[in-house]
């Protein structure tokens, strides 16, 4: 099945043009978190902020499935880590 | 079937190498289509052909055991496949594919071996090649670790418009993930952010090059040398 992983930005989206095969939703939500951990490290490489909050997956048809907001991309505590 | 006269050929490698050295590969030269997914080269696989590229791009690749792939290097109308049979080795642990649609010519392994024993002028041309592609890795391998993905695309960017003809180039999400061996929303990222710099417009399956020069600056001297490299030991380029 075809997966869409839209990306929600501060001020609008970016949208996944061409979409990606997954076996099922579980596996989009695993693709996802690959990928906004990706981008963050990316952001914090290049030393700016990341500019997504979150992945929208839809279906084909524009459909909502799921949403995975960046920060359930970080094991728990990580953003706790980082201010002390 | 009569063969393509050196004036006719495109090919930045065939169209400069001297009138001996085209007499000994020219009548090896059969015309092939070469639309985009055709393999030129299997990885583990005997080397058949070389392919000779007038336009398009190809793509090397190698991949995971579990099946990432990423690109090593492209190349298109300045240059050829198949070169590892110049070395003297028969197979090579990377795949070879057309990315681009293109078109060009291709010659047995042993009908080019014979024509590198014919013409040293032949020979050293095609070495010299083998070491400016070489310069290409190195400095993918320099742009991958010193880069953003943002730089190292304008970078390939670049590359790829250096072989095609005008500013558009047909290029999907998918190989531009496998050429920066990053996951598919770092492109999408990566191409909003060039794009909201206004150095490119970016459609589905096409982008297209708005101010190169800028791109050039952005690459911040990650592209340019190899390229310089073709043009000193070679000819035309780009």
């Amino acid at each position: 099945m075809r997966f869409y992983l839209h990306q929600q930005i501060t001020n609008g989206i970016i949208e996944d043009p061409d979409g990606t095969e997954a076996v099922d939703l579980v596996a989009a939500k695993r693709g996802a978190i690959l990928a906004a951990r990706q981008l963050l490290a990316n952001a914090i490489l290049a030393g700016v902020a990341p500019l997504g909050t979150a992945f929208r997956i839809t279906d084909g048809n524009g459909n909502l499935l799921l949403t995975v907001p960046f920060h359930d991309a970080l094991w728990p505590g990580f953003m706790d880590c980082l201010q002390k | 079937m009569p063969h393509p006269t050196q004036s006719f050929v495109r090919n930045g490698l065939l169209s400069i190498i001297d009138a001996a050295a085209y007499a000994a590969i020219g009548p090896h030269l059969e015309p092939v289509d070469l639309p985009k997914g055709t393999v030129l080269i299997e990885a583990g696989e005997p080397f058949t052909h070389a392919h000779f590229l007038n336009g398009g791009i190809g793509s090397i690749i190698i991949s995971t055991p579990d099946s990432q792939r990423v690109e090593a290097g492209i190349f298109g109308r300045e240059g050829l496949s198949g070169f590892g049979c110049l070395l003297g080795v028969d197979q090579g642990p990377q795949t070879s594919m057309i990315q681009v649609d293109g078109e060009g010519y291709r010659v047995s392994i042993k009908a080019l071996r014979t024509a590198c024993q014919q013409s040293d002028s032949l020979r050293e041309t095609l070495l010299r090649y083998v070491h400016v592609f070489i310069s290409q890795t190195s400095y993918t391998s320099l742009s991958n670790v010193s880069q953003s993905v943002e730089g190292r695309l304008a970078r390939w960017l670049l590359m790829c418009h250096d072989r095609v003809t005008g500013d558009d180039i047909a290029l999907t999400h998918e190989f531009l993930s496998i050429m920066l061996a990053v996951q598919r929303p770092s492109v999408t990222t990566a191409l909003h952010m060039i794009e909201g710099y206004g150095f490119i417009k970016a459609r589905r399956g096409n982008i297209t090059v708005v101010d190169r020069d800028a791109l050039v600056d952005f690459a911040d001297g990650m592209y340019g040398t190899p390229e310089a490299e073709y043009r000193r030991l070679i000819g035309p380029f780009g």
